[in-house]
């Protein structure tokens, strides 16, 4: 892996992660009040890496899941990138009964389609949460692409290896996830762009001086 | 009750700095930091503070634990946690252990004033 | 008047500005036009006034609140809830679809603190996007929301079946069935429900039949299954257990609870049948079935003369199972 430093400083990360920690805890307890979506979200964990190493990296981290569904979201204002939720297979099914509170047994015949639907739709609204509060934290405002369902049910070593833009580097921010009445876990990877680590700098310093004088 | 001595718990040094610096200026409080539970407790119990602040997720001993054991040396003590993901369960359990207050992250000026004008007018 | 405003009363597009207690702000002529509801009416009313089944579109709900906590988006699509606003298909060439097709997206609206106070709906009309892609799905054997196969290959398949009939005097049973006050459920739960109860019901009796059967989905409620080496009776048995597994099934859909049951009729191939024939029995038997209160099977018609070409008696075989009197 390259130099981390080079991009980030230590005390820059140590404020992304503090950062990370108020606006991820800040999205989980927004999710449960207004959402009624009961999920938590891990302290998050900061890596500098060139585009490249992407899809290896995401790969190595997403252990004991032999088969995953990935929603992908892209996501620009000064700060942009790719957001990425990795779950297992299957989650769509699970995460439908945690979203309608009720333990209705699924019929047989019912297709991946709604797998498909309900991944989205919690994906959507999951990435929005966080990238949200990060965005308010930082004084940014952000716009979404669609979200996609990358692949599903594949073998995790699916990622195309072209998928980011090689030449750039890359922040990853990565959480796990968990929705405590069930166990659906998964992984939320975001990969801010070349452009925006440059912007984010500054929005630290910026944050950081609201409280020292 | 007087504040004099503030101490303040929480992993992340960034953390504790935004903490302090929400404080009011000028009001001569000492303060004290503890990077988790335990150095927490120890430190509680060598400097008897009349307010902490205690971040809720810390390794070694959590927030929940730490609120605890401080009560059980002190069931006067005035103990304010402090967490970023404030949901119902989680402000039942803080009151529960014996939490005098809690407060959502990030910490800012207001919120911390409040929180210190609570403590003052609490009897001993 | 302001370009902006110009824009939004000409572009092609459903504009609708809500704010956080979902108070219509703006409503842009497009809508207007669509809903036949004129602004001055819908103007600083909720808009489930005005479109009460919103209220209860959990996903719909869901997303104005994510929406407005946290300034995120949310994306309608055509292909899974069909559409948000219940409007005539605007383009009267296309007979598809009873409703027009939508394609939605909601966003934030903030002000200069950057705090959100509102928020923006889009409606795209996708009713031809979506009748093309059904056209080209229809090329294929596949129906592409139950897995099935499609009406094209069924009626492949029975011809081939003929052959095979004439050739080995292999029995050859079709049974049709479609889901009873279908619209219903559509008008009651929504489209999305009507869609999942379709897949469902699709597939409880694909799991039923052997390989060599097929099932298919004949028209938008209506299916068919073909089934190979089987006379009428075993066909009539077997259309009993489609009925009364339907009948049994609670379907679940999202937390709101549907019972449906179907109605069937089965008719054999004869000698002398063309397909069209051979279809319309199992039809007029299914259309019995319904008059005849619905949930049950019903055979086809009384045949009222045997084949008087004896000579093809002969040569076929005895046609088991033709009771020219059953009831």
């Amino acid at each position: 892996m390259e130099s981390e430093l080079q991009l980030i400083g230590t005390e820059e990360k140590d404020i992304l992660q503090e950062i990370m920690n108020i606006a991820f805890g800040n999205a989980a307890a927004e999710l449960a009040q207004v959402i009624n979506i009961f999920v938590v979200l891990s302290v998050p964990y900061i890596r500098v890496l060139m585009a490249r190493e992407l899809p290896e990296y995401i790969k190595s981290e997403v252990t004991g899941c032999d088969s995953v569904s990935i929603v992908e979201q892209d996501f620009w204002g000064d700060f942009q990138g790719n957001a990425l939720l990795v779950f297992q297979s299957g989650a769509g099914r699970e995460l439908a009964f945690m979203l309608n509170g009720d333990d209705g047994i699924f019929e047989p015949g019912v297709t991946d389609r709604f797998e498909s639907e309900i991944l989205m739709e919690v994906g959507n609204i999951l990435i929005g949460a966080c990238v949200g509060k990060l965005a308010e934290l930082l004084g940014d405002v952000i716009q979404y692409s669609p979200p996609k369902v990358l692949i599903e049910n594949h073998a995790n070593d699916a990622l195309p290896q072209n998928f980011f833009d090689a030449s750039c580097s890359a922040i990853i921010l990565k959480t796990m996830f968990r929705f405590n009445d069930k166990d659906i876990g998964g992984f939320l990877f975001l990969v801010a762009s070349h452009e925006s680590i440059g912007w984010l700098k500054g929005a630290l310093a910026k944050f950081m001086a609201q409280y020292d004088e | 009750m007087r504040i004099s001595k503030i101490l303040i718990v929480d992993d992340s040094p960034i953390s504790r700095r935004m903490i302090k610096s929400s404080m009011p200026k000028e009001s001569g409080y000492e303060f004290f930091e503890a990077g988790d539970g335990l150095q927490g407790l120890e430190m509680f119990q060598e400097v008897r503070p009349q307010v902490t602040f205690m971040d809720l997720t810390m390794p070694v001993m959590d927030g929940i634990t730490s609120v605890q054991e401080i009560m059980k040396l002190d069931e006067t003590a005035s103990v304010v946690v402090l967490t970023a993901d404030i949901q119902a369960k989680m402000i039942m359990d803080a009151y529960q252990a014996g939490a005098f207050l809690v407060l959502k992250k990030p910490p800012t000026k207001e919120s911390i004033q409040d929180a210190l004008n609570k403590v003052e007018e609490r009897e001993s | 008047m302001s370009e902006l405003k110009q824009i939004f009363d000409t572009i092609n597009l459903g504009l609708v500005i809500m704010d956080r207690e979902l108070q219509v702000r703006h409503w842009n002529r497009w809508m207007a036009r669509c809903s036949k509801i004129a602004p001055e009416e819908i103007l600083g009313r909720r808009i489930f006034d005005f479109f009460p089944m919103l209220e209860h579109h959990l996903s719909f709900q869901r997303n104005c609140k994510s929406v407005l906590a946290f300034g995120s988006y949310a994306f309608f699509s055509q292909k899974l809830h069909h559409y948000l606003f219940p409007f005539p298909p605007a383009n009267s060439f296309e007979v598809k679809f009873e409703q027009m097709q939508q394609s939605c997206t909601m966003g934030p609206l903030r002000d200069e603190s950057r705090a959100i106070t509102g928020l923006f709906l889009t409606v795209e009309d996708m009713t031809e996007n979506a009748a093309n892609e059904q056209r080209l799905i229809e090329m294929n054997s596949q129906d592409a929301l139950t897995g099935v196969y499609n009406r094209r290959y069924l009626e492949t398949r029975i011809r081939e079946e003929f052959g095979r009939h004439r050739r080995y005097s292999r029995r050859l049973t079709l049974i049709m069935f479609d889901i009873d006050h279908f619209k219903m459920v559509n008008d009651n739960h929504g489209h999305p429900c009507g869609d999942f109860i379709l897949q469902s019901v699709a597939g409880a009796v694909a799991a039923r039949i052997r390989v060599t059967d097929c099932l298919a989905r004949y028209g938008g409620e209506e299916f068919s299954c073909l089934l190979q080496e089987t006379d009428l009776a075993s066909g009539m048995l077997l259309a009993e257990r489609f009925r009364r597994q339907v009948e049994e099934m609670e379907h679940n859909y999202r937390g709101t609870k549907v019972r449906i049951t179907i109605s069937l009729g089965v008719s054999e191939l004869r000698d002398d049948d063309t397909l069209e024939q051979f279809v319309k029995r199992a039809d007029e038997a299914m259309y019995r079935a319904k008059t005849g209160g619905r949930n049950r099977v019903c055979p086809e018609p009384e045949r009222f003369e045997l084949p008087f070409n004896s000579q093809l008696i002969a040569a076929e075989g005895p046609l088991a199972g033709e009771r020219p009197f059953h009831s």
